[in-house]
């Protein structure tokens, strides 16, 4: 059984049907890459998969944990699943540790102290260790994605989703963020992930998906894909980006 | 006739004003608390009580203070109570204030980005949670520096009740004017007294607004 | 006994509401118009520090942005005489509202005016326009565009503010309305339906405001 199981999902934003029918199975520990240009439906993909935006057709399972289209109460089912942003989403008015600690101790009702080393090891994991106290206007962009990365790491999610996370940093800030996405992929979480990090997605990448027009277009082993395109689509959008 | 001094015009003066400030007072924190219960009812998740506050809402900021009051202090007599122009005059303006609180934290609430309803959501946070420990926060802070500004929309209404015969700075002064026959002298000092209260509130507010643009967000 | 509700009564001077409702209007309409053309010069004294206006302007701003209506209007109407300057009542009432909404206009079209980025009058510098060519053509209109709806609330806040010219014999909609009560002793209806009146035309002048803006200052203006 797949860790996460999208069958046949379709949604519409009003006239626009952007996603015509995804089917795709992720099992445990998988590294997913999901490319393809904008307007093709990956972020929209992304975000049904922990409910934050609905669909009309079709079903998605992560874990055991099913959601219907409409579905309202998703806290289970987001309990499962942690999600890293573009704009980073940090809570500005609480300190980095603050915003680690608190899902874990309004949700999951950790006692203060366990919820306090639990933020810590997280912040320890992304390299901010001493950074607990500081606010988010006080770090980098960098140091703010790997907040965030720890901010969802603490819920202990079984899937990581990963919305275009470096696409809001300067160049020089993106690697911090990547290496530290290559350790949780070594360490076998699974991740799912929206880039236009061509590179690493080859290189940590255990599946490659192509979206086009709101279809899976291609999807396979990252390097032979890369190296050997079936479609014009994918040939023509590797030759764009590079 | 234009014998009355200086030093009594001045003293009938700050005892208007004190009934100004008295009603000021009254009505915004009475006005607070029901533009509070306002916006929980604007920013629900059930259309009912959303369109009842933004009816409510609409309908004191459509219509003209001095109306409210007209009706208040008339209607009320039509069911038989005696309402004095003090109650006429708290009310009509608890009512005026809280339908422009409640719209300007509801702007508040909404201007928080829409990044922190997501990241809060995807954190498994209930609604309430989200709003208790994420949203709140963050519009309490951006709603200081516009709630001190309104409070001087407050103290400037408090005049119109005036007509409805209370008795507070506008009305002490048109009293005063007509008995000393110096209506320049009596109403630049009402002017003057208006500004007093107003111009520091104004002034605090605009030094809130630049201290949330210029510092950080905590 | 209950009260019999005469509503009736009110309609029976429908020719009194019309009129005051036209004055009203009328009150708006001009204050509307020169209160706009105050609050740009202001904005642009403002915004560009023109020596001694921006001094000027800013003192106009805080006096009038921080004392009541009804005190400016008393002021005028009944304090200016002993200066020599002796208005009639419509005088009195249309000086007060322009004067009111200049002030409020001056503010809103400053900021406006100083949220245009700074590159954009850089490019029209560099492509040699002359400074007034560059307010009139870069900075205004999306100044405009971008303050209009709280320019249009503020002209819907004035205009319901002009009730209290009732209290200088202004024969507006208000004063109409304690006319009319005084006549058939109906208060309560008559104050009801006026002010039912009042919101029609609060929410008719904001949708003309907001449609005119759309015209004249595009899209943006919404």
């Amino acid at each position: 059984m797949a860790l996460v199981h999208i069958d046949a999902l379709h949604k519409h934003f009003g006239s626009n049907h952007v996603l015509k029918g995804i089917d795709l199975d992720i099992e445990e520990g998988q590294v997913i890459a999901l490319i393809g240009r904008s307007g093709s439906g990956k972020s929209t993909l992304l975000r049904t998969i922990n409910g934050l935006e609905s669909f009309d057709e079709g079903r998605i399972e992560v874990d055991g944990e099913r959601i219907h289209p409409h579905e309202t109460d998703l806290r289970a089912l987001r309990q499962k699943v942690g999600m890293v942003f573009q704009q980073f989403n940090l809570f500005p008015h609480l300190s980095a540790g603050q915003n680690v600690m608190l899902a874990t101790r309004i949700v999951k009702k950790m006692p203060e102290q366990d919820a306090v080393d639990l933020a810590k090891a997280m912040l320890l994991k992304v390299g901010l260790q001493d950074k607990f106290d500081a606010y988010p206007d006080q770090l980098s962009g960098g140091q703010q994605q790997r907040v965030a990365i720890a901010r969802a790491l603490a819920m202990q999610p079984r899937v990581l989703l990963c919305d275009e996370i470096t696409s809001a940093l300067d160049p020089e800030l993106v690697n911090e963020v990547l290496a530290v996405v290559r350790n949780l992929a070594a360490e076998g979480i699974t991740l799912i992930m929206v880039t236009h990090e061509m590179r690493f997605a080859r290189e940590v990448g255990d599946k490659l998906v192509f979206m086009y027009q709101g279809r899976i277009h291609e999807s396979g082993d990252p390097q032979t894909l890369f190296a050997n395109p079936q479609t014009p689509e994918l040939a023509s959008f590797i030759g764009s980006i590079n | 006739m234009n014998e009355i001094a200086l030093s009594a015009i001045i003293r009938n003066l700050l005892e208007g004003a004190a009934w100004t400030l008295g009603l000021s007072l009254t009505a915004f924190v009475l006005g607070g608390i029901a533009g509070l219960i306002l916006l929980f009812a604007r920013i629900a998740k059930n259309p009912l009580p959303r369109r009842l506050a933004q009816a409510y809402i609409e309908v004191f900021q459509g219509t003209p203070l001095l109306m409210q009051l007209f009706i208040i202090f008339f209607g009320g007599s039509l069911i038989g109570l005696e309402v004095s122009p003090w109650i006429a005059a708290a009310l009509g303006l608890t009512l005026f204030t809280s339908a422009y609180l409640g719209e300007i934290w509801r702007g508040c609430v909404e201007s928080v980005p829409k990044g922190q309803w997501e990241a809060s959501a995807s954190l498994a946070l209930t609604h309430v949670e989200q709003m208790r420990h994420v949203i709140l926060p963050q519009a309490l802070r951006i709603a200081i520096a516009p709630t001190v500004g309104f409070s001087v929309q407050v103290v400037k209404g408090t005049a119109v009740t005036s007509i409805i015969g209370f008795v507070e700075l506008t009305k002490t002064g048109s009293m005063l004017a007509n008995a000393t026959f110096q209506p320049f002298l009596v109403f630049g000092l009402v002017a003057l007294g208006y500004f007093a209260l107003c111009y520091p509130l104004s002034a605090y507010s605009r030094v809130l607004e630049r201290k949330i643009h210029g510092s950080r967000a905590h | 006994m209950s009260y019999q509700f005469d509503f009736v009564a009110v309609f029976d001077y429908s020719s009194v509401l019309l009129a005051g409702t036209a004055h009203t209007l009328l009150l708006t309409t001009v204050g509307a118009v020169a209160g706009l053309g105050i609050g740009i010069l202001g904005a642009v004294s403002r915004a560009w520090q023109i020596k001694p206006f921006d001094r000027i302007f800013a003192v106009y701003v805080e006096l009038i942005r921080n004392t009541p209506f009804l005190i400016q209007l008393f002021f005028i109407y009944f304090g200016l005489p002993s200066l020599g300057f002796r208005l009639d009542e419509w005088q009195a009432a249309i000086l007060a509202v322009i004067i009111n909404l200049g002030a409020y206009t001056t503010e809103i079209v400053r900021a406006g005016i100083e949220a245009t980025p700074r590159g954009q009058i850089e490019a029209a510098e560099s492509l040699a326009m002359t400074r007034p060519q560059i307010f009139r053509h870069v900075v205004l209109p999306p100044a405009l565009a971008k303050v209009w709806p709280a320019i249009c609330s503020q002209m819907v806040i004035v205009m319901l503010g002009t009730s209290v010219c009732s209290q200088i014999a202004a024969e507006e909609l208000t004063f109409a309305a304690n006319f009319i009560q005084s006549r058939n002793f109906r208060a309560f209806e008559t104050y009801f339906i006026v002010t039912v009146i009042y919101f029609v035309l609060a929410v008719a002048v904001r949708q003309l405001l907001t449609q005119a803006g759309l015209r004249l200052l595009g899209r943006r203006a919404r």
